[in-house]
């Protein structure tokens, strides 16, 4: 499949998925009012557009016989895929399979825990994050993150929120250029016009899925290549679950996205591609299919993933 | 036998519950009425407290009425009682500590909870929390003979040599370096107040949330960034609350403080080498002189304003602490 | 507050007489003697130096007077107390120093004449066990004669079997504590005053009485590192050392005093007692005496107003202090001067001699005592006459009260006065204190034969 006949079906699962909210099927607000729906398009619009502005696309992530521990416990074993340029991956399997634990190696936090400890390669644009001399805080810059639980900076206001992955770059814009950054992201997380008049206000007022896309909007505004997401969706209600699947679609044109869910629902609407893992009976968690995502839920090739995805365990 | 029926009572055919009984409930009065009292007992023996030292502290309130806090003359000999220099040495030592103590606590505390290794966590904290039960007189002579004297040599002199002429500042070095003044008072006494702070601080910071954290990480945060942007703003409000834990250790603090801050001068001058005298070392020096009923009143009177800048100063930082926000907030998410 | 009006009525009747020649209402401030014009009057005879609170309450005038004026203390003559404190107008130390000799002089005028070639009664020895003596006493107060104490009560445990516990707290304390009766006796060396006395009736029932136990020299000790030459000082340097206005060792007035020695160009670093203290009673009493800015700002008292310097809690604290900090400066009992190898000043006493602090020194100082002491026996001996006097020369007593109530305490407590007066006396010497002298004991025999239990004499005479 070319390119841009992935571009013509993503655009038309979008649509299908907008019809859904007039035909008040799905994820989508049952009353949506026209003035709503109006704002809804023009959301959507401002999204694409910063989007489009983004310098350079998403590269793709290679992972190579990546193997991980917590002190002792083996956690996952040879998990060797590749995130796609400009693609969205869908990490699924039952709880406890490694999902966030492979994640949390494709941006080396997963070492920051006492005893971690990872093994095998990771590849971004052909450079192994593990290898000698790279800087882990470095890396983190390149490949982003978002989390199950919104985590806002209580601390700090919405507008300090989404600056403080570049305050950290050490670089000290001017004001105007602070302020562009911000509108800019929030826009991008389709946040702006919920909170544009309230930016001085701490970031732990906003709803949780507000929150979630602050979150997401702080992570846009380093301009990363790569957004790994770690079941993005689950401590939020169907509208807002809805936004952020939607903001994925769009955001994938500039970036590389990863998504661990338990929503088989999820991984279909928002994934091209999924990897299925699974913890055998050894404990440790390892790949057991990958591919697209149609091809993974119509036709598995392996007995354990039609178990998984029918329902039949896990 | 009441508790026997109720007993039966539950288990009446038919499936009728019976929720009728005294015995449960005799208890519970019982209890209440007890724990009532000791509540009761503790506000009572608060209020006389009060009460008592209003009372002695009558007189020399009346004859001094406000110039009691603001006079500056503190003189028995001519019944001429303003406590002003007490409340200032209690003041300037008490920031003094808390300025040397609060970072130092905040950075050991970091230093625990977020770089040291497991096997140095508990010997570390072991050691700060035994500083909490050295007895102060052991401080103060501790003090005496090794901190006062080195203070005196290597700070306090090099001190006045580096800022003697220099204008403005000067005025912090003014006096003879004699090891026994505000400064080496406030160094004692950060150092009693250390692990107060400590320990709180620690907790607090080691309660910030690992997706605080995380978050910060995933940004491209080092660790000190990460510290600095996530973990210490988040902890804010707990430093702050322990920072006053500190003060109000510091503000009472006797012994130790007696035995180093000089014991005189009533002057108030901004000058670290200052020797003078806290309102609780005052206390404790004059208590037994008193030879007179206005003295006497005049000392319970300086306890008197102990009390109340102890209740002032928890004020203003309860205030330092809502408008800062704090656990509050940072627990809602 | 009626006390105070009185001293300042008496103080402007002073200066309304012109230099405060005949102060004729003097008595007015002492409840007990009102009979004081004529001595007193003698004392500020014009030219006289009655500044010293021990030579303005002479018994017999004629002799003190004269000999303090021809002693020339130099900076002094020409300016009396009297006058000085009407300046100073609402001070009550200076008008209550003023009181205390007055008091004095009232004292002596009932009279204790002939008495002075009264020689102690030598037949009496106390030994132990006493039956029917209390096992105990305790006591509280100066710490200026507590080495003495210590080894008076120590040797007194050998003979008697009578355990006396002696705690240092102050002079300040240790009236406090006689007052309300917490001890058995009070150490102190200042005066009770007349206000304090009266306080002290409610408890005790009676005029609390001093019975003088020693004599001692409060030195100025210092700490100079790399002096190992005795320094001089006179009563100028000393004020204006202890008023901050002398502010390093090389000052030209220090050095004035002491030509040939390498000073230091250190800050002085002054300590003072921090307690209410007989001590710096006396010591500020003598610069009182001797320096005008003295007079004129802190004044004496057991505690006055520092300008500076540290506080340290009793003559031990002050030794310390001295001892652990280079170029500090303070005032002590010569012993613990001694005790603490501290240096210490030879002093310029009235007759313009420089005068090492030492037993024989003090007992020169202690030979006025005899003439000028009043009949209660409170005063001071500071600043007195005399070419080989020591000039900060004090007197310290033991405080008790005269009616006792409890018969065992009171038959310890007298027995111990008895020997403490007596046989005492020969380790004082020993322990750089002076013995009493005899005139002085001989005195307070009567005040230990006076003192009863229940209406009865407490002191069985054995
Ligand atoms: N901090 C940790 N310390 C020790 N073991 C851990 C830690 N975190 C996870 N594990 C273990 O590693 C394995 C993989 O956990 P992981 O969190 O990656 O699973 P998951 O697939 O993300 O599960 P879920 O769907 O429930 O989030 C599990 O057995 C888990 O118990
Ligand atoms: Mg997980």
């Amino acid at each position: 499949m070319s390119t841009s006949e992935r571009r013509g079906r993503e655009t038309a699962t979008i649509e299908t998925a907008q019809t859904g909210i007039a035909d008040g099927r799905g994820m989508a607000p049952a009353s949506a009012s026209p003035a709503e729906m109006a704002q809804a398009a023009q959301e959507k619009a401002q999204v694409r557009e910063v989007i489009e502005q983004k310098a350079g696309g998403g590269v793709s992530l290679v992972a190579e016989g990546v193997n991980a521990w917590y002190g002792s416990t083996h956690a996952i074993k040879d998990v060797s895929m590749t995130f796609r340029a400009n693609e969205v991956t869908a990490l699924i399997g039952p709880s406890g399979c490694g999902k966030s634990t492979f994640l949390r190696c494709l941006n080396r936090m997963h070492e920051v825990l006492a005893g971690a400890r990872v093994e095998g390669k990771i590849l971004i644009d052909g450079q192994d994050i593990y290898g000698k001399g790279v800087d882990s805080v470095r890396v983190r810059r390149h490949i982003g993150m978002v989390f199950q639980k919104p985590n806002p900076f209580p601390m700090m206001s919405i507008y300090d929120n989404v600056i403080a992955g570049l305050k950290l770059n050490g670089i000290r814009k001017r004001k105007s250029e602070m302020d562009e950054t911000v509108e800019h992201s929030l826009r991008g997380a389709a946040l702006w016009n919920e909170v544009k008049d309230k930016l001085k206000e701490s970031g732990a007022s906003l709803s949780g899925g507000q929150q979630q896309r602050l979150c997401i909007a702080r992570t846009i505004a380093v301009e990363p290549e790569v957004v790994l997401m770690d079941e993005p969706c689950s401590a939020l209600d169907p509208i807002s679950t809805y936004k952020i699947e939607e903001l994925i679609g769009e955001l994938k044109q500039k970036y590389t996205i990863a998504i661990v869910t338990h929503n088989m629902q999820q991984a279909s609407r928002v994934a091209d591609w999924t990897s299925f893992m699974l913890a055998g009976d050894a404990g440790y968690g390892q790949l057991v299919e990958y591919g697209r995502t149609e091809q993974i839920f119509t036709q598995p090739q392996d007995k354990r993933t039609e178990d998984y995805i029918t329902g039949r365990f896990g | 036998m009441a508790v026997q029926t109720a007993r039966r009572a539950e288990k009446l055919p038919g499936g009728r519950v019976n929720l009728a009984g005294r015995g449960s409930a005799l208890g519970d009065r019982a209890f209440q009425g007890i724990a009532f009292a000791f509540a009761a007992s503790i506000l009572v023996l608060i209020v006389t407290i009060f009460v008592v030292l209003f009372v002695d502290a009558r007189v020399a309130l009346a004859q001094e009425g406000l110039r009691f806090i603001t006079g500056q003359v503190w003189n028995p000999n001519e019944s001429i009682f303003g406590a002003l220099p007490y409340i200032y040495g209690t003041i300037f030592t008490s920031l003094i500590g808390l300025l040397i103590a609060t970072p130092i606590a905040v950075g050991a505390s970091l230093y625990i909870v977020e770089y040291a290794p497991n096997w140095l966590r508990a010997p570390i904290s072991f050691i700060v929390e035994l500083l909490a039960v050295i007895p102060s007189v052991i401080y103060g002579f501790w003090g005496l003979a090794v901190l006062a004297p080195f203070l005196r040599d290597r700070v306090e002199r090099p001190l006045k040599a580096a800022l003697g002429d220099v204008p403005v500042l000067n005025a912090l070095v003014e006096g003879p370096a004699r090891g026994r003044d505000m400064f080496v008072a406030g160094v004692i006494l950060s150092i009693m107040i250390l692990p107060t702070i400590m320990s709180v601080a620690r907790e607090v910071i080691s309660t910030v949330p690992g997706t605080q954290r995380e978050g910060m990480l995933a940004l491209g945060a080092t660790k000190w960034e990460m510290i600095k942007g996530a973990v210490l703003p988040y902890a804010r409000g707990g430093i702050v609350g322990a920072a006053i834990l500190g003060l109000g250790r510091a503000i009472g603090e006797t012994m130790a403080v007696t035995m180093l801050i000089g014991n005189s001068s009533t002057k108030i001058s901004w000058s670290l080498l200052t020797p003078g005298y806290t309102m609780a070392s005052a206390i404790a020096n004059q208590f037994a002189d008193a030879n007179s009923a206005v003295h006497f009143s005049a000392i319970i009177g300086v306890a008197v304003v102990l009390l109340f800048v102890t209740g002032a100063v928890n004020l203003v930082a309860r205030l330092i602490v809502s408008r800062f926000g704090g656990d509050t907030r940072a627990t809602g998410i | 507050m009626g006390l105070m009006t009185l001293l300042l009525a008496f103080t402007f009747v002073l200066t309304a007489c012109g230099g405060g020649a005949t102060p004729t209402t003097g008595g007015t401030t002492s409840s007990a003697a009102p009979s004081a014009a004529p001595s007193t009057a003698a004392s500020t005879a014009p030219s006289a130096a009655p500044s010293t609170v021990a030579s303005a309450a002479p018994s017999t005038a004629a002799s003190a007077a004269p000999s303090t004026a021809a002693g020339g203390s130099a900076t002094r003559t020409t300016a009396p107390a009297t006058t000085t404190s009407a300046a100073g107008g609402t001070s009550s130390t200076a008008t209550r120093a003023v009181a205390t000799a007055t008091r004095t002089g009232s004292a002596t005028a009932v009279g204790t004449a002939g008495s002075a070639n009264a020689t102690p009664n030598t037949s009496i020895n106390i030994t132990g066990p006493f039956s029917g003596e209390a096992n105990t006493l305790n006591g509280a107060g100066a710490t200026f004669p507590q080495v003495l104490y210590s080894k008076w009560f120590d040797e007194y445990s050998k003979v008697t079997n009578v355990k006396v516990n002696y705690q240092g707290t102050g002079s300040g304390a240790g009236k406090n504590a006689i007052r309300d009766q917490t001890v058995d006796f009070a150490g102190s060396d200042s005066p009770m005053s007349d206000a304090e006395l009266a306080a002290a009736q409610a408890k005790c029932g009676d005029t609390i009485q001093h019975i003088p136990t020693t004599l001692g020299a409060i030195v100025v000790s210092y700490n100079l590192p790399n002096v190992s030459q005795k320094l001089k000082m006179d009563g100028d340097v000393i004020a204006g050392i202890f008023l901050e206005q002398i502010k390093k060792w090389n000052d030209p007035k220090i050095a004035a005093l002491n030509p040939g020695v390498n000073l230091p160009n250190e800050d002085i670093i002054t300590v003072h007692r921090s307690d209410s203290s007989g001590t710096t009673d006396n010591f500020t009493s003598y610069l009182t005496a001797v320096s005008q800015a003295w007079a004129n700002g802190p004044k004496s008292g057991s505690t006055v107003q520092w300008p500076g310097g540290i506080g340290a809690s009793g003559n031990p604290g002050v030794a310390n202090e001295i001892k652990n900090n280079p170029y500090a400066i303070g005032y002590v009992e010569l012993a613990f001067a001694k005790q603490n190898n501290l240096s210490y000043a030879d002093v310029k006493n009235s007759a313009g001699q420089f005068v090492t602090a030492n037993a024989a020194s003090v007992t020169a100082a202690g030979q006025s005592a005899a003439e000028r002491a009043p009949a209660d026996l409170r005063f001071k001996l500071v600043n007195a006459p005399g070419a080989q006097s020591y000039p900060i020369t004090a007197i310290t007593w033991i405080l008790v009260c005269p009616k006792q109530t409890d018969q065992a305490k009171a038959v310890a407590l007298t027995r111990m006065l008895w020997w403490a007066t007596h046989s005492g006396q020969q380790f004082a010497e020993g322990l750089d204190y002076s013995p009493l002298p005899p005139a002085i004991v001989v005195r307070a025999e009567a005040f230990i034969n006076n003192i009863t239990v229940n209406g009865q004499k407490a002191f069985p005479g054995r």
